[in-house]
């Protein structure tokens, strides 16, 4: 039955038709799906599965990414309010752009896909200093940074993930906070996330959010 | 032959000595004059100044006008550009915040009037009375359906392309169509011979095709309406293979600027000698690169590119961080190895 749910909803997804994937739900919930089937045997393998034909169809576009992204999140927020027990969170992100830089399409797709998938988000915005990230991942007790920069001054700047990097060394977080980092310059230099400190990368926001998780459950292990 | 006769010669397919050979520097001419990004780029006679001593230092083909795409942004309003020692300035202030104001925004009636644009006029005034007749004078516009992107912010206008109500989202179209077609006729005006007319909703990597022949391709064909003589197609950076041959057939637009990631090979089939195509080096990775890498990347590239002719070698818009030792190398061995 859920096979059923999920392709229909990821045609819908595909086809940028947020009020078809809606609709898909709503008929699963009259179905006598629970709130917690429709985000843990619909949503969550409908993400993954997306994340699955990002990495075969390089034909996929950044409109899909944000769809998927967004109307995830959107029925998974619904949904969470009508769960029976809060659900158990994977982990912990702080995210936002890097010092400098103003964009932020590629934080929004991967929040929304995170948020979906168990993972509690804390945004920092945009623009944020590298300080900030670290402090704010200590306070809140996160097991990843994830940082967003468009341009490459701000990818590969001082200010950005290469003082991140430094600072998680001189505070000895290393071992507990990984960093992982995404936006256009990383796609036209795959190794440039090794030089600007990182520990993962991504080239778009679904796949993002499918590192972070692998690595939240990476360092559980 | 001039460069500017060599690159109409490539377009037309008529022969050449050599390969045009384009390199976007734009950020450098500040650090090159020691001036602070912001006065730099508020003054004309300082950014062609700063274009005519690079073409000098470096020998390439072209020169840009005082360009950053923030003063799109401000010739429509925006009050706040964030400038960067170290790299391209960014909007800092959204003159669309929320879809309400899309109502109320409106055109200048004239944006040659505007104060942002006397720094356009200044420098193309003086770099069309030094090399006009000679070399190519390179102009930005961005194409209507992306516009929006630098007045609410990318996701906002992602937004409203996809979920928003469509009326609403032509409404900001066709008032940033009017607003391409004023700038394309003030830049050819001003002295521009080649105008890069860039934008990613017209590139299959931001949107579906089938979005883009209903309703990308139409309000480019708006823009263009005036005429598409020196327009050049640009993704952006986005790949746009994919769309050339609706491109060629729609717009009647022959001249690409593909993404570094495009296979030339494959744009070049596609073009089949109507038009020209480039291949870009990718400027990123060269920032990294040994000099004997980035010899060898513009050799593959000329390798492939050169063969059919109707071909042009360039860059990203260089990042500031690139050693000054790879873009010698760079320009060294694109004359080098584009030479026919």
């Amino acid at each position: 039955m859920f096979e059923t749910y999920i392709k229909d909803y990821n045609e819908a997804v595909f086809e940028i038709d947020k009020e078809l994937a809606l609709e898909i739900i709503e008929t699963a919930l009259k179905d006598g799906v629970t709130p917690e089937q429709v985000v843990f045997d619909i949503i969550i393998p409908s993400i993954e599965e997306m994340m699955a034909e990002i990495s075969i169809n390089a034909d996929t576009n950044l409109a899909q990414h944000f769809m998927t992204a967004q109307i995830a999140a959107e029925i998974t927020e619904k949904m969470l309010a009508k769960f029976e027990s809060p659900p158990e969170i994977i982990g912990r992100v702080i995210i936002g752009t890097s010092y400098g830089d103003l964009h932020s399409l590629g934080k929004r797709i991967v929040m929304g896909c995170l948020k979906s998938m168990m993972v509690d988000v804390v945004d920092l915005g945009v623009n944020v200093k590298a300080e900030t990230f670290v402090d704010a991942a200590v306070a809140q007790d996160a097991q990843i940074i994830a940082i967003s920069s468009m341009m490459v001054h701000t990818a590969t700047g001082e200010e950005g993930s290469l003082k991140v990097r430094s600072l998680l060394k001189e505070r000895g977080l290393e071992d507990k906070i990984k960093l992982v980092v995404g936006g256009a310059p990383y796609r036209f230099d795959h190794e440039l996330y090794n030089k600007v400190g990182a520990d993962s990368w991504a080239a778009d926001g679904v796949t993002a959010a499918k590192i972070i998780r692998e690595l939240i459950l990476e360092g559980k292990s | 032959m001039t460069p500017l006769e060599i690159l109409s010669a490539t377009i037309s397919g008529q022969a050449s000595p050599r390969v045009p050979v384009f390199c976007n520097l734009l950020d450098q001419g500040a650090k090159l004059l020691n001036i602070p990004p912001k006065q730099y780029f508020a003054n004309g006679e300082y950014v062609a100044d700063a274009q005519l001593k690079m073409l000098q230092h470096y020998g390439h083909d072209n020169v840009w006008s005082a360009h950053y795409v923030g003063k799109e942004a401000q010739l429509l309003g925006c009050k706040d550009i964030l400038f960067a020692d170290n790299g391209v300035p960014n909007v800092a202030d959204f003159v669309i915040k929320s879809w309400d104001d899309i109502a109320t925004f409106e055109i200048p009636e004239d944006i040659t009037q505007q104060p942002t644009w006397q720094a356009m006029d200044d420098c193309l005034k003086i770099l069309s009375s030094e090399v006009g007749a000679t070399h190519p004078i390179c102009a930005y516009v961005t194409g209507s359906t992306t516009l929006p992107a630098i007045l609410m912010g990318m996701d906002k206008w992602m937004e409203l392309v996809l979920i928003g109500p469509v009326e609403l989202r032509d409404e900001l179209v066709r008032k940033c169509s009017l607003f391409v077609q004023q700038q394309l006729k003030a830049y050819r005006a001003a002295g521009a011979n080649v105008i890069i007319y860039a934008n990613p909703f017209g590139s299959t990597y931001f949107i579906p095709k089938k979005r883009i022949v209903d309703w990308s391709m139409p309000w480019m064909q708006e823009d263009l309406k005036q005429g598409t003589g020196s327009i050049v197609y640009y993704g952006g950076m986005a790949p746009i293979n994919s769309v050339i041959e609706m491109v060629i057939d729609k717009l009647k637009v022959n001249i690409f600027y593909p993404a570094p990631e495009d296979d030339i090979r494959e744009s070049m089939r596609l073009i089949n000698g109507k038009g020209l195509t480039s291949g870009v080096l990718d400027d990123i990775k060269m920032i990294h690169w040994t000099e004997q890498q980035t010899r060898d990347e513009v050799k593959r590239i000329m390798t492939l590119g050169k063969t059919g002719g109707h071909f042009l070698f360039g860059t990203g818009f260089m990042p500031l961080k690139l050693p000054e030792e790879n873009i010698i190398a760079m320009l060294d061995a694109a004359f080098k190895y584009g030479r026919y």
